[in-house]
């Protein structure tokens, strides 16, 4: 159960963000070498893992677990409600959805602007294109992992689910050559945000001398009331909108 | 000092974004809890009031999200 606990929200967040790293990398890979974007992949991964491997274990050795888990989880909770609002903004017409299709098409022009390739040796767009999308993406993957590995003392299994969904999406990557389009984004970020509201909420929680009744048990409820919660949101906010056009709701529309 | 200002400008877009209302919100949250509890607050009340602070927090987001502008 606990392994569960650690490895889902990191594989499903990984499935998000590495889609849209995927679509980057293609882009460039496409319009110019793929030797350098994926040497720019490799770069970026590599980091990755230093970065997983250095802050989640200083975290794990250094912090006492009251402390990781009232600190972790007061990250969880603003970083799981900003996933979760978005989603339902979204899920409710009143955020434009992620359109991956229009994303590749516009880093393949963004690519066609750059000097071209040179005949031999390293393209340093290809990589540092490639590098910036991959690490940028992963960073968020990196955090869930650290922060959920570390607070549930489960560390390789969250890295193992981030790794696998990473895996799996380059898999159907290069199957496909093309982005995933049809990856339901906004479903995963809602499930996502909502199973970091609950652990965040759970564990800050904890971390401030809140007693659950139920103990761990308490998580199931948390979910059930947080998706209810959601889901009511969801239909207020088609509601308050109408008819309308899906906006950006006055905000300017962003990545994540 | 860009390297800096890249870095602060990355994890200020990384948890504050464009709703800081919830990154301040999630803090006034916790800390209202946690001088609940110190005041006398059960700790088991203290979880149901949690609960309903982080509700009203995603709602209020959504609300200013959502509402008309002038």
């Amino acid at each position: 159960m606990t392994l569960l606990i650690a490895a889902l929200p990191a594989f499903l967040a990984s499935i998000v963000e590495f889609v849209e790293a995927l679509t980057i990398v293609l882009a460039v890979g496409v319009t110019r070498q793929w030797r350098s974007t994926l040497l720019g992949v490799a770069a970026a991964l590599v980091l990755l893992v230093v970065l997983v491997g250095v802050f989640g274990s200083a975290l794990v050795l250094l912090v006492p677990i009251e402390t990781l888990r009232l600190v972790v989880g007061g990250f969880l909770v603003i970083y799981g409600l900003q996933w979760l609002v978005k989603a339902i903004l979204r899920a409710g017409g009143a955020k434009a959805k992620h359109d991956e299709s229009a994303i590749y098409e516009r880093e393949i022009a963004a690519m066609r602007e750059e000097p071209p390739v040179a005949a031999i040796g390293m393209d340093w767009i290809s990589f540092t294109v490639a590098f910036k999308g991959v690490l940028l993406e992963g960073l968020e993957v990196a955090f869930i992992v650290v922060t959920f590995g570390a607070s549930a003392g489960q560390l390789g299994p969250a890295a193992l689910g981030a790794t696998v969904a990473g895996i799996l999406v380059l898999l159907v990557g290069i199957a496909v050559h093309r982005p995933l389009a049809r990856v339901p984004e906004n479903g995963l970020k809602f499930m996502v945000g909502l199973m970091l509201t609950t652990f965040g909420t759970f564990w800050a929680g904890e971390g401030i001398g809140v007693e659950w009744v139920a103990s761990d048990a308490t998580l199931v409820a948390l979910f059930a009331i947080f998706t209810v919660a959601s889901l009511a949101a969801v239909w207020a906010v088609r509601q308050r909108l109408g008819g309308r056009h899906p906006v950006t709701a006055g905000r300017p529309a962003e990545g994540a | 000092m860009r390297y800096l200002r890249s870095f602060g400008a990355f994890w200020y877009d990384f948890l504050i974004g464009d709703r800081p209302e919830l990154f301040v919100g999630s803090i006034v949250v916790l800390g209202l809890v946690w001088v609940a509890i110190r005041v006398g607050l059960e700790p088991v009340a203290a979880g149901g009031l949690l609960i309903v602070l982080v509700v009203l927090l995603g709602g209020l987001s959504i609300w200013s999200a959502i509402r008309p502008r002038s």
